[in-house]
Parts: C-alpha cells; sequence; structure tokens
C-alpha cells in the first residue's frame, strides 16, 4: 500500500507544471534587467565587485576573462 | 524515476523539428509556405536581446533576395501582441524589418517547432527542415546569404 501511495505522489509530482522546464521563449521574465544580479543598474554591479576585490586582493577573481582565443 | 524523466525528456524532444524533419501541413499552410521555395523561418520576441542585433541584419539581406525563390518568414512571440506590434513597428520605422511577420502569441508555432535556444532560424524547403541556427552568430547576414545559395 505504502509504495502505491508513494508511486502515486511521484506520478503526480511528475505530471505536474513544478517540474516542467522553462522553454527558450518563455524567458520574457528572466531577461529582464531586474532579474540581474545587479538588478537595473549596471554600476552597482562593478561596484560591489571593486570593493571584492580590493577586500580580497582577488581582481580577477569573479567571472572568466576573454573569449578562450588566446589573443589577450 | 531517472529512466520516467529521460524518456519524458526524449519524448519532448522527438516532438521537436530537427534538421530533416517534415513539417506537417497545417503548420505549412499556417506559415503560408509554398513548394520549391525556400522559407528562412525567424523566431524572435522583444525581449530577446540578440534577436534585436540580428533582425536588421536579417532585414538587410532581404532586400536583396529574390522573392520567387527565397522568403524570410519572422515569428514574434511575444505574448503580449501589444508588445510586440510595438517593437515590431519600431523596428519598421528605422528600417530594420523588411520582411513578413507571424505573431504567436499563443506559442503555438514555436511549440511545434521546439528550438533550443532564442533567436533560431529555420531553412525550410519543400517542408523539409534543411538547416536550424539557434543563438547569436556573428555576421548572421553572411551566414544567411551562403546557406541560401548552397540550398537553392
Amino acid at each position: 500500500m505504502k509504495r502505491v501511495i508513494l508511486t502515486a505522489v511521484a506520478t503526480v509530482f511528475l505530471l505536474s507544471g513544478c517540474i516542467s522546464d522553462v522553454k527558450p521563449w518563455e524567458k520574457e521574465t528572466l531577461a529582464k534587467a531586474t532579474m540581474k544580479e545587479s538588478g537595473t543598474n549596471p554600476l552597482a554591479k562593478k561596484y560591489e565587485e571593486h570593493i571584492y576585490f580590493s577586500k580580497e586582493a582577488s581582481r580577477g577573481g569573479s567571472g572568466v576573462a576573454g573569449g578562450g582565443c588566446g589573443c589577450n | 524515476m531517472k529512466a520516467a524523466v529521460a524518456s519524458l525528456l526524449l519524448i519532448t524532444n522527438l516532438l521537436a523539428y530537427n534538421q530533416g524533419d517534415t513539417i506537417n501541413d497545417s503548420m505549412a499552410s499556417h506559415l503560408g509556405m509554398k513548394s520549391d521555395k525556400l522559407y528562412v523561418v525567424d523566431f524572435f520576441a522583444s525581449w530577446c536581446s540578440s534577436c534585436k542585433k540580428e533582425l536588421p541584419l536579417v532585414s538587410k539581406i532581404n532586400k536583396g533576395l529574390d522573392t520567387n525563390s527565397v522568403e524570410i518568414i519572422g515569428i514574434d512571440v511575444d505574448k503580449d501582441v501589444s508588445k510586440g506590434m510595438k517593437f515590431q513597428e519600431k523596428l519598421k520605422s528605422e528600417g530594420s524589418l523588411t520582411f513578413r511577420v507571424i505573431n504567436d502569441p499563443q506559442n503555438l508555432i514555436i511549440s511545434e517547432f521546439q528550438p533550443i535556444g532564442m533567436p533560431t532560424l529555420y531553412y525550410i524547403k519543400n517542408r523539409k527542415v534543411m538547416k536550424i541556427i539557434t543563438g547569436a552568430v556573428d555576421e548572421i547576414d553572411r551566414v544567411i546569404l551562403r546557406d541560401i545559395k548552397e540550398m537553392e
């Protein structure tokens, strides 16, 4: 009986919308500026990064530099 | 459980149009496609920044195409039609939208094609998907012209 209930619950979760992936054409909300880490102000991110690398002595420690072309 | 999820993903992928697939009659007629003509179907949206960069380049080459043999069709997938139309009008006023656009607010068209990213271009001839280009591509105008030359 327990197994049946567990299977039923798993099936409901499997078929429910809560696990459906966001399709590329449904990313309007995710594409909004407010969804960025820095929000609508791109300077805020730069400011935070400046404080971070100044305090931690970790300039270049966040993100990936260059495009992999080996030219910089 | 893992097998079930994998099966679902596989089924979802099988429903999409991939290279070599043939699109169904109803979709072809909905898009206004005729046989023996090459169609470049461009999926875009007002919120997609790569689409904004790509559309002027696609429009630029559209002006020089022989419309008897090639046609570019835009599919605007904005769920808010007024937002999409405003975006299209802005592009038109700048001369950056020179081809036919079909609005797909309910995402019925794109749900059938199921591209893996935005923007996506589908080359379709005789209802067959010849090639798919997904995402931001440098000098997309040159790429499209080269592909059209190869496919014509």
